[in-house]
């Protein structure tokens, strides 16, 4: 038996059984936090906002289909090509969270990569919102779509539909408060707004310095399969949205934010979902994986793309017209 | 000729004369508001991401009265004592500046924007004892305070007054994400000691109205320091006379637009410009307005959420904010639904400007003008009288406006002339500066240096400045006609007109164009303007560049492109870099 099988072995055996991947702490730690990311999406917005959005629809039809149409599609052909080989016991509930992972709407940590590669700001949140709105939706439909096609029939481990769509609307409600507080207390509302981008990146911050020295063990024997998969539905999902974007003619900026916007996912709401649907699940721990995973990794694909969009000659850029 | 043709053009129920206004002071103009809106909401600052905080009338009056009796009592300042105030639009700023007036002291008003060496000059020059700073550039005093008299400096935080917690993520924003709060070295006082100091010397009995016993209208009231187009910085001399004149002059102008306790004003102009210190700080808070104070208005979506959440009825600025508001997406498709009028000063409203303005947000924009100088209002188009564009409007009410000739005589309607002006808001004359004051004032006229020609109405249009004017073998050009006819080939972005001296024809016009990719060649742009120009108005030759010298609010300084060009021309290549 080669290095490569033992480590699956001890990958699917899991670590000592009492050892718990997420704690009850972390749990309603990290529940919170996404509450008040949400919280902070919702101040930043207005009425006007959606108003504004309406009147341009073609980049929010555009971040629609990148986004629900392309993401899903990617973690499919990823899950299929990378993880389906494993033993099937380790790879559906893996399998699972990287198609959540690419069936979420957008995160707002794109926002702040958006204004750092001098994209279109007022696009990128519109976006986000828009499919943090059409996630209700389309979040559940990838995953019957797709779900379908690789799970097994009558297997025990199911994808808890109506969970992850009640689980949808009560992360939703903080984004609906968020602009009613802002509404009638702007200081109030702009604080949350500051906090939801600050606990964004603490979000990330606790991951790294607690949870991965916790679960150290389990990700050594991780299979690379797996971080493969994690770190590539960021990295395909801002290229080819950018493919996309340069194909159709927009604006350079809006090309940018338009792949960003694809490839950055709200992981933290992905990592929710886990944790309120799956918390009395043993799979738990591995469903969890390609969504922390890639909450870690897309901070280091999306400063790399960052860089790169960082270089954009905007003086020439400006006398292209945007329509966006 | 009728020498008043614009009465007849002035709304129902304004009148043509005001009697002198019965306040002795500005303070006095403000205690009265106080006492009448008390709990009315007074100033609110709004910062880009809408983080705001709130002075009520009545807070204002305590904190201000806090603010004299500091400078009498603990400074030990007299009246006439000049205070120095540099902040950007804050809470701080009318808390202080109405302070230095009920102390009897007077407001110097600087520009923050100032490097050391214009400050250090506008500090000595006005001999300021005192002065009220921002935090954020207290790191240019110790080069700046041994050239000066200054003795005491009072540092302000640009969230003072704001809810607690606000102010502290403000401050630590500052500190640490942006690192714009230098450490101050020289020696200062926290505004908020300054005030702790004010209240227990009030306390213990203070008497403020002893400080205003000798305050009347020809008292002092502010240095407006101005460059005018030439010559160094000279300050005005405004009396409480001038201010609180030229207070009731402008309201009796807008008359029942500007309606008692209902007005929202949106303060985007810094208030030390003496036109928003007139209009929206004195004028709205005797009306009862709110005014919203916006520290930085630029990037433009600093005004995003200021729109967004206050019902903004008024809003007073100059042409480059009007068209860069009607660059904005959510702007132009969200206007105001609450705005009422919007009034244009400071510098030439352009007529597509204006109506476009009226188009987006379906309400009237009127332009005025007026200087440093005459507090500043001189005339305005009379928002329910007749309005023309393209004009300054109307004298405003107790003002007599004539265009003159070289020798000072009236010139013919629809002729072209030097504006001069007489009436009670006209400036004491130039501190400490005898000569320039009898330059400018004669015979009580004051002298704008503008040129501009009265229409058979009474509505003056501004041709050009004085100074600039170019004398081509004889015929005078005006940059400003010459610009226009640049401005309207395609191909051109911007254009500057200055007059060269020449051999042959004594000066001659030179144009500096900036150009759009591609650009036209200097013969498409000479054939342009042979089309549509007098030959002699024509320019002797074009030069592209990258970009024109312009001031803080955006108006393109011909002296400035005129110092690069006679700089260059003495093989000072420095210069260009430097300007």
């Amino acid at each position: 038996m080669g290095v490569a099988s033992t480590l699956l072995l001890l990958a699917v055996e899991g670590p000592p059984p009492d050892h718990e991947v997420v704690t009850d702490f972390e749990q309603v730690l990290l529940v919170v936090l996404v509450f008040i990311i949400m919280f902070g999406l919702g101040a930043g917005l207005t009425p006007r906002d959606f108003a504004s959005a309406i009147r341009r629809p073609q980049g929010l039809i555009i971040g629609w289909v990148t986004q629900f149409g392309i993401m899903p599609f990617l973690a499919f052909l990823l899950v299929i090509g990378l993880l389906l080989p494993l033993p099937e016991e380790y790879a559906m509930p893996v399998a699972i969270g990287a198609l959540l992972m690419g069936s979420v709407p957008a995160g707002t940590t794109s926002n702040v990569f958006t204004f750092f590669s001098k994209g279109n700001l007022a696009l990128s949140l519109m976006m986000t919102t828009n499919s943090t709105l059409w996630a209700l939706i389309m979040t559940p439909l990838a995953l019957v779509l797709y779900g379908q096609r690789f799970m097994p029939a009558g297997s025990e481990l199911q994808i808890p539909i109506e969970n992850i769509v009640v689980t949808l609307v009560i992360l939703l409600v903080p984004v609906v408060v968020g602009m009613l507080i802002r509404r009638y207390n702007a200081n109030i509302g702009a604080v949350l707004e500051l906090m939801g981008g600050f606990f964004g990146l603490f979000f990330i911050l606790f991951l790294l310095v607690t949870w991965v020295p916790r679960n150290w063990v389990l990700l050594v024997i991780t299979p690379w399969q797996v971080y493969a998969v994690s770190i590539l539905i960021g990295m395909l999902g801002i290229s080819v949205a950018y493919g996309i974007g340069k194909a159709i003619k927009l604006h350079p900026a809006n090309a940018r934010t338009v792949a960003l916007e694809t490839g950055i996912q709200n992981g933290p709401l992905a990592i929710a979902i886990v944790l309120l649907t799956f918390s009395d699940s043993p799979a738990l721990g591995m469903v969890l994986l390609v969504p922390a995973l890639y909450s870690l990794f897309i901070v280091l694909v999306a400063t790399a793309v960052t860089i790169r969009f960082r270089k954009a000659n905007l003086a020439e850029e400006q006398k292209i017209p945007s329509l966006l | 000729m009728n020498a008043h043709p614009w009465h007849q053009h002035y709304a129902d129920g304004i009148r043509p004369e005001i009697e002198p206004p019965p306040e002795r002071n500005l303070a006095e103009l403000l205690r009265a508001s106080a006492r009448e809106f008390d709990e009315d909401i007074a100033f609110t600052q709004v910062m880009p991401n809408g983080m705001n905080g709130s002075l009520r009338y009545r807070d204002v009056d305590q904190l201000s009265d806090d603010i004299a009796v500091y400078l009498r009592e603990v400074v030990g300042l007299s009246v006439g004592d000049r205070v120095a105030v540099q902040m950007p639009n804050c809470l701080s700023y009318p808390v202080i500046a109405f302070g230095i007036l009920k102390a009897g002291c007077v407001v110097v008003n600087t520009n923050p924007m100032y490097t050391p060496s214009e400050m250090a000059h506008q500090f000595a020059d006005s001999g300021a004892r005192a002065l009220f700073i921002i935090d954020m550039f207290a790191d240019r005093l110790p080069e700046v305070l041994p050239k000066t008299e200054i003795e005491t400096v009072v540092t302000v935080s640009i969230s003072a007054f704001f809810p607690r917690v606000i102010a502290g993520i403000i401050t630590a924003t500052q500190r640490y994400w942006q690192r714009t709060l230098p450490s101050i070295t020289v020696e200062h006082t926290p505004l908020r000691a300054a005030l702790a100091e004010g209240y227990e010397a009030r306390r213990a009995g203070a008497d403020l109205d002893a400080y205003l016993a000798e305050v009347d209208h020809d008292a002092l009231a502010a240095l407006q320091y101005t460059g005018g187009t030439t010559g160094v910085s000279k300050g005005a001399m405004l009396s409480h006379g001038n201010l609180v004149t030229n207070t009731r002059q402008t309201l009796e102008m807008v008359g029942s637009h500007i309606r008692r306790r209902e007005e929202t004003v949106l303060t985007a102009l810094p208030l030390y410009h003496i036109f928003a210190f007139t209009v929206n700080l004195v004028g709205f808070h005797v009306m009862g307005g709110r005014n919203i104070l916006i520290p930085s208005p630029r990037p433009p979506s600093n005004l995003k959420r200021a729109f967004e959440n206050y019902p903004i009825t008024w809003l007073t600025g100059v042409n480059t904010l009007f068209n860069a508001l009607l660059n904005e997406r959510w702007f132009t498709e969200h206007p105001p639904k609450t705005l009422r009028a919007a009034a244009a000063g400071g510098m030439a409203l352009h007529a597509s400007v204006a109506e476009e303005w009226r188009a987006v947000t379906d309400t009237p924009i009127v332009e005025g003008y007026g200087l440093t100088e005459s507090s500043p209002v001189l005339t305005f188009n009379p928002l329910g009288g007749t309005i023309k564009d393209a004009t300054i409007g109307i004298p405003v009410p107790s003002t007599e406006v004539r265009c003159v000739d070289e020798d000072g005589a009236p010139v013919p309607p629809g002729q072209p002339g030097e504006l001069v002006a007489r009436g009670p808001q006209i400036m004491q004359g130039y501190w400490q500066r005898f000569d320039e004051t009898a330059e400018t004032i004669k015979d009580g006229w004051l002298h704008t240096g503008d040129i501009a020609e009265m229409d058979e109405d009474g509505f003056l249009r501004i041709v050009d400045r004085k100074k600039d004017m170019v004398l081509v073998s004889g015929f005078n050009v005006f940059p400003n006609e010459v610009e226009a006819c640049l401005a309207t080939m395609p191909g051109i972005q911007e254009a500057a007109v200055i007059g060269l001296p020449d051999p042959k024809t004594g000066e001659s016009v030179r144009a500096y164009v900036v150009a759009d990719d591609p650009a036209p060649t200097e013969a498409e742009v000479l054939a342009h303007c042979r089309e549509h120009l007098a030959a002699y108005k024509v320019p002797r030759s074009v030069e592209f560049r990258d970009d024109l010298p312009k001031s803080l609010i955006g108006k393109v300084l011909r002296k400035d492109l005129r110092a690069i060009i006679t700089a260059r021309a003495a093989g000072d290549d420095l210069a260009e870099e430097v300007a």
